[in-house]
């Protein structure tokens, strides 16, 4: 009983945390070419929700991914992608292409 | 002793320093890094052997697991047994991940004490784990906090026996990095009850609590190795009513990522200190094992 309580208030946590897609969530635009992300240092200001804007004008998939924002996603060859990213601390959130992690790196600076 | 005893050169010096840092961070935040430091961020989760880390991964990862564990030595006779999972892990939001799990155990039960004889291998539950983060570790926070919950539905006992065994267990885990991307350590808090019935006998209740921490250092970017200790103690009772017994263990851990999509872990754990109620000896192995392995492979799809 104590334990069904407590797993129901673990997933009504988990919901209620979930970044929002809040409407003034600022945009942050990043795009891939030749295997290099461009900007590779975006800005964005600290704690307001973020979108992240992929476009890949490569003819090949990638996946953008990041630990410290924790999300991953693969990018079409050609296409583009949405990412929701909660409220963050100033500081430098690593970025990479996860299909090419030894070579694609970006980071994104919160001040 | 040179910048002491020549102060207009120890100011020169700072001067220059600081032009230094100033105009390297300004190209630095102009340029691209050209090559990737490639000690990067590493996913502390099953850094730790039985202990775990705080992280939970990226949202939008899926991944299958394959996780072995084993188990050896008791009081007398012949003791040993496998258990093998199958897991499915998701990460749906930055928050919250979670698993489900199917078992399967083989064992070998020979004379040991207040075990029946036994050997085979049967399909032995299912669990679930969902895995809450409070706290992420990053910019902004030098250590990561997470609560996990595993509920499980058991059908074989740790000797081999039917059972009808249903349990959760609990626990706060806490983790650092000692040295940015090179040297990690782990706490984790486990509180575990337990409701079994065997065929005929009524329902018993019992509960385990632990402390463990965790240390391992990166090799190379792609191994990191270190060890663990472990504390756990067994009691009657949903709320440690009566002491039954218990045992500190040791022993090394190693993680090695293949690839961004495949990754081993290994841990070997040494009941080195123990004792049961009303016995005297100077391990527990009535309670516990005396030796624990642990083998997880996992691809990420």
């Amino acid at each position: 009983m104590k334990a069904s309580i407590l797993l129901a208030a673990l997933a009504a946590l988990a919901i209620s945390s979930a970044p929002s897609l809040a409407a003034d969530a600022t945009l942050v635009k990043v795009s891939l070419k030749d295997h290099h992300f461009v900007p590779a240092e975006p800005t964005a200001p600290a704690g307001k929700p973020i979108t992240i804007e992929v476009t890949n004008q490569d003819t090949t998939p990638s996946e953008f991914e990041s630990k410290t924002l924790r999300v991953e996603k693969v990018v079409p060859g050609g296409g583009k992608i949405t990412l929701q990213i909660r409220a963050l601390t100033p500081g430098r959130y690593r970025f990479f292409d996860d299909y090419h992690e030894d070579t694609t790196e970006g980071f994104l600076v919160i001040q | 002793m040179l910048l002491r005893v020549f102060p207009r050169r120890r100011a020169v010096a700072v001067l220059c320093f600081s032009a230094t840092l100033s105009a390297s961070s300004a190209v630095h935040a102009q340029m691209a890094p050209s090559t990737p430091d490639p000690y990067h961020e590493l996913e502390t989760k099953y850094l730790f052997g039985f202990t775990e880390g705080a992280d939970i991964g990226a949202q939008g990862e899926q991944s299958v697991e394959f996780e072995s564990t084993t188990q050896f030595g008791r009081r007398y006779g012949q003791y040993g047994t496998l258990e093998q999972e199958v897991e499915y892990e998701s990460v749906p939001s930055q928050y919250f991940g979670y698993e489900l799990s199917a078992h399967g155990m083989g064992y070998s039960v020979h004379d040991v004490n207040g075990a029946a004889n036994t050997q085979g291998a049967n399909f032995s539950g299912l669990s679930t784990e969902l895995r809450y983060l409070v706290i992420g570790r990053g910019p902004g926070s030098p250590f990561g906090l997470t609560v996990v919950a595993e509920p499980e539905w058991g059908r074989v006992d740790d000797n081999g026996q039917p059972v009808t065994d249903l349990s959760t267990t609990f626990r706060g885990i806490i983790d650092t990095e000692l040295v940015a991307n090179h040297l990690y350590a782990a706490a984790n808090l486990v509180y575990a009850p337990d409701v079994a019935q065997s065929p005929g006998q009524a329902w018993a209740r019992t509960s385990t609590w632990g402390l463990t921490s965790g240390l391992s250092y990166r090799l190379t970017p792609k191994v990191a190795a270190g060890g663990e200790a472990e504390y756990y103690g067994a009691y009657n009772g949903l709320a440690f009513q009566a002491f039954q017994g218990q045992a500190f263990y040791l022993g090394p851990t190693l993680q090695v990522q293949f690839t961004g999509q495949i990754m081993l872990s290994a841990a070997w754990s040494t009941q080195v200190e123990g004792h049961a109620a009303g016995e005297n000896h100077g391990l527990d192995l009535t309670n516990f094992p005396h030796q624990r392995g642990n083998l997880k492979v996992e691809f990420e799809f």
